[in-house]
């Protein structure tokens, strides 16, 4: 067992031994291979169930504000930038969180596995190595060749914000956040953009799956349930799909911690990431900011400047 | 008897005229149900699709009806779109599935127009599985990865041609447009007996999970059972059985139209009162409600699981909660003593 | 009321367009065309808002969606804002929205954001009979967003 499950479990069980949390939030090997799970430890007896590795794709921050009582958390960058956020709108005590900070190389992304193997029976982690075993054949993979698409752009590997730090960090070069990806997408003609948004926007099934992994989508009532004013009506289709998620997205625009987890939990493979992705580089590009990365500061839609750029979006008369 | 598949894609095709035909498809997306034009299109080798069947008998949005109204003079049009369908490639569990919507859509209280109509119209081939995906548990529920049961069809692949079981008339009817059947070979023989002893190789005990529900409304299990749900539709939207809905009006200055749009019970809106009163305000409540619905009530009420085992929810979920371990875990549980 | 009609490539289209007016500034310069007796096309249906910081990014999508043809958003000028600071945060929600809109594909004349103070009434005349002539051009909204709610188009 490595160094740092074994220390996550030492924590927790001091924690809990000594009753400064109610709760450990982390993750343990879940039913599927390649899969964990969140796990919600409440006593120092159930701590070794706890594990930490690159199947550990859930943001844990979503869980926080609705868990109650004093509760740790094991949190890798993006789950701690999220928490950065939720502190700034005070969703979140701070003093009733104690944040177990575990440096991310990134987790796999499991879909790309399942579209070269089948229905994945087997598979083993080791030295970077995944071997998998399919039902159409077995593959062994690089890490790096099935690391998920939000790791591979990720410069906050290392939480921002912790109370203990375990394992070692990860040197990742700060400087300047790249968006190829939306670039690329920004290239292409209006009508080849309109074309890619309604072919992902009819896949989606409007399961929520996207909103409710989110950890920054904690609103009371969500915009599409609201039944006074009617956001929607009832109808499950691309032009609704759409105003549901570009409604989400300007929701998050300036707060969304580009983590991924509303890309990972869509059954239906909605490019979700490619909206967000673009709030995200407009807000680095026009107002210099990053979400979630230090505590003071807030969301880049709380705050102006007098010198806002404005040509761009104005009417010329 | 078999038929060989180009005769057997032929006779599908010349359907086209007068059904729509339905069959699993590959897409960028992994295999779904959609209309085909062609035998061609058709994949052959699937585990199962993404999304269940059930769409196309009780679909995502449904438009009921339309009203509008001029002066003192309302009219009222019904929406009901009904075609003759042919549903091929359904797999035993979803097909078992659809006898237990069946069960919903049409009882001795009620028969729901929508559903059953297009139901009534409709002709399941059923397809044997041959493979089996780890996360398929229906011989829990006592269905074969070979039943036909609630196909009207049955077919096994037997590589270039299908092994055809007449389960009902419908399927009788169909069947009747088929030329060139024959008799199976020895060896045919073999793979079909070797295919209908075939069972999942993961299973979990059901046998006592009804009675044991009937003590654990009350149980601190679904305290714990409840806690990493994110509390989305996923696992609803993607069950052949679940079959919750909920009805609204669009409407716009004089005219409107009731809309009837899939709903789960994982979403707190789901039975939130106008009052803003909501019997089941905790993700608890609905967990129990969900396990209750499933694997309890629906038992009493119609005398089977409304779980058929086909582990789509394991797969979709987002939180990797395995339905399997919650049924384990319900039979396990210890009961308080109230 | 006249029409007055938008000349397109060889057919005239009349758009609908949902204006968004705030209540200190832009609403008050469309009132002040209107005493100054200055035309401009009758393109626009009016709602008030309080702020141009009052504006939902829903708005415009749900007018979008609705049928509108398009959607004007119109403001106090930058540092005259009757509340201080709303239009300042309207701001960058704009650039935002539009930023998105255009990246889903939605034709980038659809929607249109300015800044029209109450003193200028010819200037708002002038907006309305750009934006219309644009979407106009654009013709009928062609549903990105629009949705078949099955009721009647609203005038």
């Amino acid at each position: 067992m490595n160094k740092i499950i074994s220390d996550i479990r030492e924590t927790a069980r001091q924690l809990l031994a000594d009753g400064k949390v109610d709760v450990v939030i982390g993750y343990e090997k879940g039913s599927l291979p390649l899969k964990a799970t969140p796990c919600f430890v409440h006593s120092a007896q159930e701590v070794d169930s706890l594990i930490w590795d690159e199947t550990c794709e859930n943001n844990l921050a979503a869980f926080v504000a609705k868990t109650p009582g004093k509760k740790a958390i094991v949190a890798k960058g993006c789950d701690s930038r999220a928490l950065v956020v939720l502190l700034q709108e005070n969703q979140l005590v701070r003093d009733d969180l104690y944040i177990i900070g575990v440096s991310c190389h990134g987790v796999i992304d499991q879909r790309k596995i399942g579209a070269e193997v089948g229905e994945i029976l087997e598979a083993s982690i080791t030295d970077g190595k995944i071997s998998v075993k399919g039902m159409e054949g077995d593959k062994e993979y690089l890490f790096a060749e099935v690391k998920d698409a939000t790791c591979q752009t990720c410069r906050y590997p290392n939480p921002v914000i912790e109370d203990l730090h375990l394992g070692e960090l990860i040197q990742v070069s700060q400087d300047v956040a790249a968006f190829a990806d939306v670039a690329a997408m920004e290239n292409k003609s209006e009508s080849e953009r309109q074309e890619y948004f309604k072919e992902q926007m009819s896949k989606c099934i409007r399961c929520y799956a996207c909103r409710n992994a989110c950890p920054l989508c904690y609103c009371q009532e969500c915009f599409v349930d609201c039944n006074s004013p009617r956001w929607l009506t009832g109808g499950v289709d691309r032009a609704e799909n759409l105003l549901f998620q570009a409604g989400r997205v300007l929701h998050l625009a300036g707060r969304c911690v580009d983590c991924g987890a509303c890309s990972r939990a869509c059954l239906q493979g909605v490019d979700i990431r490619a909206l967000n992705r673009k709030m995200t580089k407009d807000v680095y590009e026009m107002y210099n900011h990053e979400s979630g990365i230090s505590e003071e500061g807030k969301p880049a839609l709380n705050v102006y400047s007098a010198n806002d750029p404005e040509e761009q979006f104005l009417v010329k008369e | 008897m078999k038929i060989s598949k180009e005769k057997f894609g032929q006779a599908l095709d010349a359907l086209i005229a007068e059904y729509q035909i339905i069959a699993p498809v590959s897409d960028a997306n992994g295999i779904a149900f959609k209309g085909v034009k062609s035998f061609s299109e058709v994949k052959q080798d699937y585990l199962n699709s993404k999304l269940p069947p059930k769409a196309f008998f009780f679909p995502q949005h449904e438009k009921l009806m339309s009203y509008k109204k001029e002066g003192k003079d309302v009219t009222v049009k019904s929406e009901l779109k009904v075609e003759n369908t042919v549903l091929f490639g359904i797999r035993p569990c979803d097909a078992k599935g659809m006898q237990l919507l069946d069960m919903v859509f049409k009882n001795d209280q009620y028969t729901d127009p929508y559903y059953y109509e297009r139901r009534e119209k409709a002709v399941i081939i059923g397809v044997a599985c041959q493979k089996i995906a780890p996360t398929c548990f229906c011989s829990s529920f006592g269905i074969s990865p070979a039943g036909s049961e609630g196909s009207d069809l049955f077919l096994i692949d037997l590589g270039d041609s299908y092994d055809v079981e007449v389960i009902t008339e419908k399927g009788k009817a169909l069947a009747a447009r088929f030329e060139a059947l024959s008799e199976l070979t020895a060896d045919e023989q073999a793979l079909v007996e070797k295919v209908k002893r075939a069972e999942t190789t993961s299973k979990v005990d059901v046998s006592t999970t009804t009675s044991k529900l009937d003590k654990m409304f009350n149980s601190p299990y679904w305290d714990s059972l409840q806690e990493k749900c994110i509390g989305c539709n996923v696992c609803s939207f993607s069950c052949p059985t679940c079959h919750c809905f909920d009805i609204s009006e669009e409407v716009r200055k004089n005219e409107g139209t009731r809309v009837r749009t899939w709903d789960g019970c994982m979403a707190p809106l789901f039975t939130l009162h106008g009052s803003g009163h909501n019997p089941r305000d905790h993700k608890k409540a609905r967990w129990r409600q969900r396990m209750m619905h499933k694997f309890n009530y629906f038992v009493h009420n119609n005398g089977s699981m409304s779980c058929v085992g086909c582990g789509r929810c394991i797969k979709s979920c987002p939180v990797n909660m395995d339905i399997r371990q919650v049924i384990d875990g319900a039979n396990k549980a210890e009961l308080v003593v109230e | 009321m006249g029409e007055i009609q938008v000349e397109t490539e060889n057919k005239k289209y009349d758009p609908k367009i949902a204006a968004f007016l705030c209540n200190w500034c832009s609403y008050a310069g469309a009132d002040l065309a209107g005493v100054g007796r200055i035309q401009y096309p009758p393109t626009i249906r009016t709602i008030r808002v309080p702020c141009s910081g009052r504006i939902n990014p829903l708005y415009i999508l749900k007018a979008m969606a609705n049928g509108a043809d398009g959607v004007l958003v119109s403001g106090c000028h930058p540092g005259d804002c009757h509340y201080i600071s709303g239009n300042y945060v309207a701001r960058r929600k704009f650039a935002l929205i539009k930023s998105l809109l255009t990246y889903v594909g939605l034709e980038e004349d659809r929607v249109n954001f300015s800044w029209v103070s109450a003193a200028e009434g010819g200037r708002f005349a002038e907006v309305v009979k750009g934006v219309s002539e644009r979407v106009g051009a654009l013709g009928p909204n062609k549903g990105v967003f629009k949705v078949d709610d099955g009721g009647a188009t609203d005038e």
